[in-house]
């Protein structure tokens, strides 16, 4: 047992190790999203469903394949990832700065890349009420 | 003809008549008539100049009213020149926000309030346990305190605070304040997070994702509730790749934990405590209660399809000393998965297996699954508000303890959408059990929020 709890740390530090090398290549940082994906009609239609507190409306997206494909906007991931476990919030239900800090608390409970929760982000804050 | 002769003598006589008469008659006005007709044509006379005067005063007046509406029909024509001119700049700003899109406020970083935030739920029931007496059950609030530091540090701890009645024949009340989890996360990079705390254990999905307002069923699962440790204290990696253009992604966390004890110091198979190992012991010693730690892992893949279509698996695992004796190994092994079919369908499940030695049972097998489906009916497209709101669910539980229990349990229910995160939730819980303390039926009601 002592053998197998080495090895659980020693793995760890490994890793450790190696996260920290700078030789580890990192995805380049996406400073201006192409699109937040969403139009603004589809905001506005949002931002009103939010006031009347009405349940949000479910959207069908078309059941198109993702593969071979332009890569995906943020409110594509966003529709992608969150919902897998929760209703959509609206954007406009928080602020930048707020989402901004719900982001990074999603990313690390739902162990999302953080590269998909970068154009998340920008698609919230984007979009957000304030 | 001497006839003729008379008629112009008569004609004579008339005329010298005639002028006779007329010479006569001014004679006839007196003194006084003539006075008085001098007076009316006086008064007439002034009338008259009277009247010129009047008349002269409201031609003035005419023509300073016809400055007056020139004078205002210049300003109506700048005024609806000016109008002209503001709705052709208005059409043009408008012109320009249709082409721009419209930009979010600027993050106020040096605002520290917005790094400090309350999410969580709260949770109310009522429930009627067949062969007990109905109850609103105790009021639960969970909420969860973020604080970020910056891009890549974040604090985050829950609390659960519930209220029951106390023992039988005991009055009053109890409330129970819980830490259900405080970690710090660190960013290291794009591919790395250290957590370090109370963690919330990456063993199986459903303790993660499992907040009272994401619960379909106000019940947890039995066999998570049962035979797995919802958190532990102790440090752990996590992280997850790309691995395609469709947003799939490789995602995998390993932690280091104190690990389950045991709850008399002894090694007897009932004393397991599955979250009772958090470093300090009652009598105020720092230690653990055993000398080693546990390790575990999880492995995840996900795929989607599109958006709301998707396929997620993951494989995870922990192993342990844990009686104080270190002579025995808790371990666990967890398949989860879970499927979306458009957004009215979601189905999951998880499948447990642990082992763990002890004195008086000696190897303890235990294993347990359950399965969920729910449908949101809006996928029927019948275009019925409260129909729309539905989401049926149903569930199957199935744990065997190792100790000659076993225990089943079939679920169904709904959840109304009151709003995309406040909920009202019903099911009815058949149980079927060996063991009698098992109740057989349960009918629970829950509001819950999300926040």
């Amino acid at each position: 047992m002592k053998i197998g709890t080495h090895i659980t740390f020693g793995t760890l530090f490994v890793i450790i190790a190696v996260s920290l090398a700078p030789t580890l290549p990192l995805t380049p940082r996406v400073s201006a999203a192409p699109s937040a994906g969403a139009t603004p009609a589809q905001t506005r239609t949002n931002s009103v469903a939010s006031q009347t507190n009405a349940p949000p409306k479910v959207v069908e997206p078309s059941p198109q394949k993702v593969k071979n494909r332009r890569p995906l906007t943020g409110a594509e991931l966003y529709s992608i990832n969150c919902n897998r476990c929760h209703s959509e919030r609206y954007p406009t239900e928080r602020t930048a700065a707020q989402w901004k800090t719900i982001m990074l608390h999603m990313q690390v409970r739902a162990n999302l890349p953080v590269s998909q929760a970068r154009l998340i982000l920008k698609y919230l804050q984007d979009n957000s009420g304030r | 003809m001497k006839k003729r002769n008379w008629i112009p003598g008569i004609v004579g006589a008339g005329c010298a008549a005639s002028l006779l008469f007329s010479m006569r008659a001014p004679a006839e006005v007196s003194d006084a008539d003539f006075k008085a007709l001098q007076d009316a044509v006086k008064k007439l006379s002034g009338k008259v100049q009277a009247m010129q005067q009047t008349n002269g005063l409201q031609e003035k007046l005419h023509e300073e009213d016809v400055q007056k509406i020139n004078e205002l029909q210049d300003k109506l024509s700048q005024t609806q020149k000016a109008a002209a001119t503001a709705e052709q700049k208005t059409a043009a700003v408008a012109g320009q926000a249709q082409t721009q899109p419209v930009l979010g406020p600027p993050i106020d970083e040096a605002t520290v309030n917005h790094n400090f935030m309350m999410l969580g739920d709260a949770e109310f029931q009522w429930t009627r346990v067949q062969g007990e007496h109905p109850s609103f059950l105790l009021a639960d609030f969970a909420p969860i305190f973020l604080y970020r530091g910056g891009d890549n540090v974040l604090f985050e701890a829950g609390f659960d605070t519930t209220l029951a009645n106390n023992a039988p024949n005991s009055p009053g009340v109890g409330t129970s304040f819980d830490l259900s989890f405080a970690q710090l996360d660190y960013v290291m990079n794009d591919y790395m997070t250290l957590a370090v705390g109370q963690l919330l254990l990456p063993l199986c999905t459903y303790t993660q994702r499992g907040a009272g307002w994401l619960n379909k069923i106000p019940d947890d699962p039995l066999a998570v509730d049962s035979l797995l440790p919802g958190t532990g204290a102790g440090a752990q990696l996590l992280g997850a790749i790309p691995i395609g253009s469709g947003g799939e992604f490789f995602n995998y966390a390993v932690y280091g934990v104190n690990g389950p004890s045991s709850a008399d110091g002894t090694a007897n198979a009932g004393a397991l405590d599955l979250g009772g190992n958090v470093g300090v012991r009652s009598d105020g010693v720092t230690a653990n209660l055993h000398a080693n730690l546990s390790g575990g892992a999880r492995a995840g893949i996900f795929l989607p399809f599109a958006p709301h279509y998707d396929f997620e698996a993951g494989v995870s695992g922990q192993s342990g000393e844990w009686d104080n004796q270190g002579t025995h190994l808790w371990s666990a092994g967890v398949l989860d998965v879970a499927l979306h079919l458009g957004s009215s369908f979601e189905a999951k499940g998880e499948y447990i297996l642990t082992r763990f030695g002890s004195d008086d049972a000696g190897l303890v097998k235990q294993w347990g699954y359950f399965g969920q489906v729910g449908y949101k009916l809006a996928g029927l497209n019948l275009n019925a508000p409260l129909i729309n709101n539905v989401e049926l669910v149903g569930r199957y539980d199935d744990v065997h303890d190792g100790l000659g229990t076993h225990t089943r349990r079939f679920t169904m229910g709904y959840v109304y959408y009151i709003t995309s995160t406040f909920l009202f939730e019903g099911d009815y819980e058949i149980f079927r059990s060996n063991d009698s303390t098992v109740p057989h039926n349960q009918l629970t009601f829950q509001l819950s929020y999300g926040f």
